[in-house]
């Protein structure tokens, strides 16, 4: 880029040039190291943790458990090992549908209302009694992912018909999705026993099951679908039009890849896998349909797919990340009544981090010399 | 009749909150800068109010800190888009999720949730609101009266002042106001932290005055229906205002038609203003004009010297 700083204004060099630019000029850089990245990132990051230990000890946890709370009791005990790895299936289900809907440069904050469609297809195939007992996990599985990818439909044709916003479309279907479901949970699909606003409990055939001592099967269902989503962005032809997006969708035109039809694919698969996550919730964790399942996690599918720069086995490790945050969070509640929007000021705190932190990359603060002015 | 007119008469007390924060969205983007996180500015302003009224118990000086904790957030904003260069998306919506979490844990921490507050008593328009039917549309609180006068300053601001017309050069062609020596990124933090002012004032005025108490997340998507509504009004305060009252003619309706007994399954009901939203916003997909009203820069950062 421009390696000479052009002085803005010849004739009047004792001109007051605004504070930022008195001495400093800022530049582009072409590119860096990755090892130079990667030390940026880490250093962003914990600033983040730094920020976010302060925080939490204003708030009243004393510091020294701190790192007792979230480090030891969540990965040296078997059983808060569980409970991670339990809530990191739906996790990475939502950060791949986040991955998968920002390489096709979609904003898909409608997350949760997938998840919510998906969980309603489920828990339908449930109450409707649909197929055979032994049939049943697979089609809710097929009918989470089918609801999903509807409930993204919307959003992605008004988006490549009339160029609607998708930011404020998912977001508003996002709310027309909460009060159907709450529609449905305090109507016809209350449970007759207690009238409670949840479904029916489901039966054990309808229960994700173990696939090993305490461990849900959630687990390698996500990452199944996480090394498919890594085959499929990575490695398939539907990847590399993928990459047109990103960087020239007026040259791609021009050579013939079906653009369109790539997106609408990429964002319909996104919206299937956050209709799979509202599945493994309901059917794995939570045993019946409930009315605040979702919440948090939309967020945090948009979270890990900025912090793994939409890469799939990346998404995996940071997932794992939010999973050990959020059970850190569910305990940090019991132990020290801290609310649990404490969970959603840290990852907001560690993406305004990272996402600063990607100003040090891109650009570089050069020195002006005194005799240019 | 009874019905409509207490319909009517409520339209204006929901109309403020999306008037105001389209306003603060108008001078923001009019600078060129695309502020997404309105939804959490206004969360701050709603739980600043809250605070204050519990805390000194005046509603105006409750709205002056409401506003003045918006803005005092939106310097994070400022920093991140102007200084940082942030992609201004991903910038807007972790200020949204950054505003939740700060104000559900304030909000609980220091036990403001669910306080019921006075607010403020409403002022009646002697001769006009003793007409029928419409009458109780000229029973409101100062803020509703002084929305229309807030409209019009801003819009001469803009209009008609050299400093507005420089805002608006700024949105539309920064390169062009960098080069007669507008200092575009001091125009663009004022007009964040102006905007945010505004969008506060709208949070503060929906806890202290309209529901009279803070339960988190209350504002429930008015921020970013406030987005559409720009996108709606073109840019336009005028137009934003009339958008302003649809939405709240849709909004009063809610509760009215509860009252009036009509059997309706009530969480489709909640529905509507979403419902709305995302008609309109195809609505003004669907019309769209060659060319559009957008500020030409918007969503841009200004890099002077900067190649692309």
């Amino acid at each position: 880029m421009s390696e000479q700083v052009v002085p803005i204004d010849v004739s009047q060099p004792k001109q007051r040039q605004p504070l930022l630019r008195r001495r400093y000029a800022l530049e582009v850089r072409q590119q860096m190291a990755w090892y130079w990245q990667a030390l940026i990132l880490a250093a962003a990051l914990a600033v983040g943790l730094a920020i976010s230990a302060l925080i939490l000890i204003a708030a009243g946890v004393p510091g020294g458990e701190l790192l007792n709370e979230f480090v030891i009791m969540t990965v040296f005990d078997a059983q808060s090992l569980q409970a991670v790895l339990f809530q990191a299936s739906p996790m990475i289900l939502v950060g791949l549908a986040g991955c998968m809907a920002f390489r096709a440069r979609f904003w898909n904050l409608g997350l949760d209302g997938q998840m919510i469609w998906g969980a309603i297809g489920a828990t339908a195939i449930v109450l409707f009694e649909v197929g055979p007992p032994a049939l049943r996990l697979p089609l809710m599985l097929l009918t989470a992912a089918v609801c999903g990818a509807l409930w993204a439909l919307t959003p992605i044709v008004l988006k490549l018909r009339l160029q609607v916003s998708e930011i404020i479309s998912t977001l508003m279907l996002n709310y027309l999705a909460s009060y159907f479901l709450l529609h449905l949970l305090y109507g016809s699909w209350k449970d007759p026993r207690d009238s409670f606003p949840y479904s029916p409990p489901f039966q054990s055939f309808e229960r994700l099951p173990e696939f090993f001592h305490g461990y849900s099967a959630g687990i390698p269902l996500a990452v199944v679908i996480a090394v498919f989503a890594l085959w499929l962005i990575g490695f398939s032809r539907a990847g590399l039009y993928l990459r047109f997006v990103d960087a020239n969708p007026k040259v791609a035109d021009a050579v013939g890849v079906p653009l369109r039809k790539t997106i609408l694919a990429t964002v319909l698969l996104s919206g299937a896998m956050a209709g799979i996550a509202g599945f493994v919730i309901t059917s794995g964790q939570e045993g019946r349909l409930t009315q605040s399942f979702y919440q948090g996690y939309g967020f945090s599918g948009i979270l890990i797919a900025f912090l793994a720069r939409n890469n799939p086995i990346a998404a995996l490790v940071v997932a794992l990340l939010i999973a050990t945050l959020f059970v850190a969070g569910r305990s940090l509640q019991v132990f020290y009544q801290i609310p649990f929007s404490m969970v959603q000021l840290i990852q907001a705190i560690l993406v305004i981090c990272v996402a600063s932190s990607d100003f040090f990359i891109r650009h570089r603060l050069r020195r002006v010399q005194g005799g240019e002015s | 009749m009874d019905l409509i007119a207490s319909w009517l008469g409520n339209t204006p007390d929901f109309a403020v909150p999306f008037a105001l924060a389209a306003l603060g969205l108008i001078i923001t983007e009019r600078a060129g800068v695309l502020s997404l996180g309105a939804e959490g500015l206004m969360l701050v302003g709603a739980l600043a109010g809250i605070g204050a009224q519990l805390a000194y118990g005046s509603a105006e000086l409750s709205l002056l800190i409401a506003m003045l904790s918006a803005s005092v957030v939106s310097i994070l904003f400022a920093i991140m888009v102007v200084l940082l260069r942030i992609n201004q998306v991903i910038a807007g919506l972790s200020l949204v999720f950054f505003c939740q979490g700060l104000t559900g844990l304030l909000g609980t921490l220091w036990g403001w949730t669910n306080r019921p507050v006075s607010g403020m008593s409403s002022i009646s328009l002697w001769p006009l609101s003793e007409l029928p039917l419409i009458g109780k549309v000229f029973v409101q609180n100062p803020v509703v009266y002084l929305t229309p006068l807030i409209f019009l300053a801003v819009v001469w601001f803009l209009t008609r002042s050299g400093t507005g017309l420089r805002l608006r050069a700024v949105g539309e062609n920064p390169q062009a106001a960098d080069s007669v020596g507008i200092p575009v990124l001091w125009y663009r933090v004022a007009a964040i932290l102006a905007g945010a002012a505004l969008i506060g004032l709208a949070g503060g005025y929906l806890s202290v005055l309209s529901t009279k108490l803070w339960i988190a997340d209350m504002t429930g998507g008015r921020g970013w229906i406030a987005i559409a509504l720009v996108i709606f009004a073109r840019w336009y305060p005028w137009r934003a205002l009339m958008g302003a009252l649809l939405f709240g003619c849709v909004e009063a309706l809610i509760p009215q038609l509860a009252a009036a007994g009509i059997r309706l399954p009530q969480y489709f009901i909640l529905m509507t203003p979403y419902a709305v939203t995302l008609g309109v916003m195809i609505w003004v997909a669907a019309s769209k004009r060659a060319g559009g009203e957008q500020p030409g820069a918007l969503g841009i950062p200004f890099v002077r010297e900067e190649r692309r």
